[in-house]
């Protein structure tokens, strides 16, 4: 009995010294790799907030709105934002080195499609802030024209045109990615024919059926006594 | 940017002319009714008050289909040169931008502009084509200051409805007069006497295809003459009555032109205006006389309504244009306006926050001009509504003492203004600065709702 447990105990310690001298120098070294990351991280968002300072991106982010889209408070920093972005980037291949050290075929499956699908992410990233933005700024537009033409609901017509946009940039994202393509793809088909099909009947209704609907809700909006005052300078 | 070439009728036209001392300038987009009557009034002044001169009369057409070429050449007077040309207008500008009377005056005027230097002439007057007031002696007043008292910009001075021309009267004189220190009663009146150095440098600009080239053009002339030193000085030319305009014409998109210009032009113009402080009046031509003038209708209630339910929707977009004290003024002045419509006032101190603040906001928000500008509407009918309502039984002497008060409440602002002004073209501190934690809340979105039934 006694044999028998030192030999399942002497086995386990082979086994475990077998590990440890197979693993650790490893992992040692995907230690190594990631706190040298680590510190190139450190040293790199540093470095990024010093170059960064002074250049006029701030004020670019500002002025073009993607700092509104981003943080509403309008407070949002480019060099914050490539500093951390620097900062996360190295972090993380400092992880997928450390991965790629122990050269198993699941941590190199794992690196290799990271490796493949990365710039497919970046792009389907892009795709989806411009898409955003595009969409808070059509969004805009049309809200500030329903509310200065008096038509209903202008906040939900602003909605409507910020959720359209950003689907489209959602659809193209998913092609980018390969990601649920059919789906994505006749949701879009659908959506874009019920927009067809919407303004076809607008039309059909004729202008002036619409400005009737309209004048029903709002009061009329032809031929009113202050057009004279608005056409004058 | 090149010149764009002249139409080779005008080019021909110019040859057989070869110089001329007086250009006359109406631009047209159907006119047909009363262009006929601007050129006679244009035609007899010049004969009567410059006999002596060379003159072309210049019309510029966008592509009438009304006859108003006809009517023009059907005017034509014997003893002065008439030409009729035609502004190329692109189908783009006109599908783009809400045309008002004259589509493209911008356009237009340039081609008069370039004619009146092909022709070496010596002074030019631009009037409007739907003029109904004109008469003989407009063509004297506005030239003869150029040529015989060495001005190089003649402004008109009208007698005007007290509700006609509520952009020149709310935004427009106040923030001209407050900015370059002269004021100027009708800067955008539509009628100038130009001088050929003033016309040169019109030429030399490179901006003609902005808004310019629409309802800016007015703004755009003044406001060079006046930052740019040249001698300024206006005419009294009577009433101004003129044809109604179309009724299809989109008062966004004119206050977006107009506005936008003037902003545009405070950018550009920044260092001069920094430096000039109070104002004094252009100097006055002309006799002042009292005259009758077509009553306008205006209705109150709906533009109180309109600010009413802008305020909800448009509270994100007025949030980056205003800061919060004003926004939340102006949320209060909604909330309150569905109580006693008489009670309705839009003060001179808040709407100058207003105005100066969106200038700070174009400034800040190149991308989003469009949008800041034309959320601006209803806050523009709700004063419109609030001057109405506070000089229904005053006289016109009355009305432009309200007007004067206006314009000294810009004119006390400006320094304070220059704080926030530099702030809006610096970095995104002074945006959070200008925002100060210890600003008063705006209402909350329940209260809105309250407020909005």
């Amino acid at each position: 009995m006694i044999e028998i447990l030192k030999r399942i105990l002497e086995d386990t310690l082979q086994r475990l010294n077998y590990q440890i001298a197979t693993y650790l120098p490893s992992l040692l070294a995907a230690v190594a790799l990631t706190l040298v990351a680590y510190l190139a991280a450190v040293s790199v968002r540093w470095l990024v907030y010093r170059i960064f300072k002074g250049l006029t991106i701030d004020k670019f982010l500002r002025q073009s709105g993607v700092a509104f889209l981003v943080d509403p408070s309008g407070r949002l920093r480019a060099t914050r934002l490539a500093a951390e972005s620097a900062y996360w980037c190295l972090i993380l291949v400092g992880i997928l080195l450390g991965l790629d050290v122990f050269g198993t075929d699941l941590t190199t499956r794992i690196v290799q499609s990271f490796v493949f699908l990365l710039p497919k992410l970046i792009v389907a990233g892009l795709i989806l802030l411009g898409g955003a933005w595009l969409g808070h700024y059509l969004g805009r537009s049309m809200l500030v024209w329903a509310v200065n033409e008096n038509l209903p609901t202008p906040r939900r017509l602003a909605v409507l045109v910020r959720v359209l946009i950003i689907f489209v940039a959602v659809v193209v994202a998913a092609d980018q990615l390969d990601f649920a393509r059919s789906v994505f793809l006749a949701a879009f088909i659908i959506l874009v024919g019920g927009a067809v099909l919407a303004a076809s009947l607008a039309i059909g209704l004729s202008a002036r059926g619409v400005s009737r609907l309209l004048g029903d809700q709002n009061g009329p909006l032809d031929g009113s006594a202050e057009r004279s005052l608005w056409s004058h300078l | 940017m090149a010149q764009p070439t002249l139409p080779l009728e005008a080019l021909r036209a110019a040859e057989v002319i070869r110089r001329a001392d007086i250009v006359i300038g109406i631009p047209s987009y159907n006119n047909a009714r009363t262009i006929g009557h601007v050129v006679r009034a244009a035609n007899a002044g010049l004969a009567k008050y410059f006999p002596q001169l060379t003159a072309v009369v210049i019309n510029s057409d966008g592509g009438s289909s009304d006859g108003t070429c006809d009517a023009v050449l059907s005017a034509r007077v014997e003893d002065s040169h008439l030409m009729l040309l035609s502004t190329p207008l692109l189908a783009a500008h006109r599908l783009s931008f809400p045309y008002h009377g004259v589509p493209g005056k911008g356009s237009a005027f340039r081609m008069v502009f370039q004619l009146a230097r092909q022709l070496d002439a010596k002074a030019c007057a631009v009037v409007d084509s739907d003029l109904r007031s004109i008469t003989p002696e407009w063509i004297d007043l506005l030239i003869r200051p150029i040529l015989f008292a060495g001005f190089d910009f003649v402004a008109p001075y009208y007698q005007r409805h007290k509700y006609d021309g509520t952009i020149t009267n709310s935004i427009v004189y106040p923030l001209t007069r407050m900015l370059y220190g002269v004021s100027v009663r009708q800067p955008i009146g539509g009628e100038f006497g130009i001088s050929a150095r003033l016309i040169q440098r019109y030429l030399q600009r490179q901006d003609w295809e902005t808004d310019v080239a629409r309802f800016g053009i007015d703004i755009w002339m003044t406001t060079i003459a006046l930052a740019e030193g040249y001698r300024v000085c206006q005419s009294f030319l009577g009433a101004k009555l003129h044809d109604a305009k179309d009724p299809g014409s989109d008062l966004s998109a004119m206050l977006q032109q107009v506005v936008g210009s003037v902003f545009a032009l405070m950018e550009e113009y920044d260092s001069i205006w920094r430096q000039r402080t109070g104002s004094s009046p252009a100097e006055l031509f002309g006799f002042r006389f009292d005259v009758g003038l077509d009553p306008i209708a205006v209705n109150v209630e709906r533009m109180v309504n309109s600010f009413r339910r802008s305020t909800a929707d448009l509270g994100e977009i007025w949030e980056s244009a205003l800061e919060r004290p004003t926004l939340a003024e102006v949320r209060n002045l909604a909330s309150e306006s569905g109580r006693d419509r008489r009670l309705f006032h839009f003060d001179d101190q808040l709407w100058t926050d207003v105005v100066l603040q969106f200038a700070c906001a174009f400034r800040k928000h190149p991308i989003a001009r469009g949008t800041i500008l034309r959320s601006m509407t209803p806050l523009y009918l709700a004063r419109v509504a609030s001057f109405v309502l506070e000089t229904e039984k005053l006289m016109a002497p009355e009305v432009e003492d309200r007007i004067e008060q206006l314009c000294r409440t810009f004119e006390n602002a400006k320094p304070q203004f220059l704080t926030k002004w530099e702030a809006s073209g610096k970095a995104g501190k002074h945006y959070a600065a200008a925002r100060s934690q210890d600003a008063p809340r705006p209402l909350t979105a329940a209260q809105l709702e309250v407020n909005h039934d």
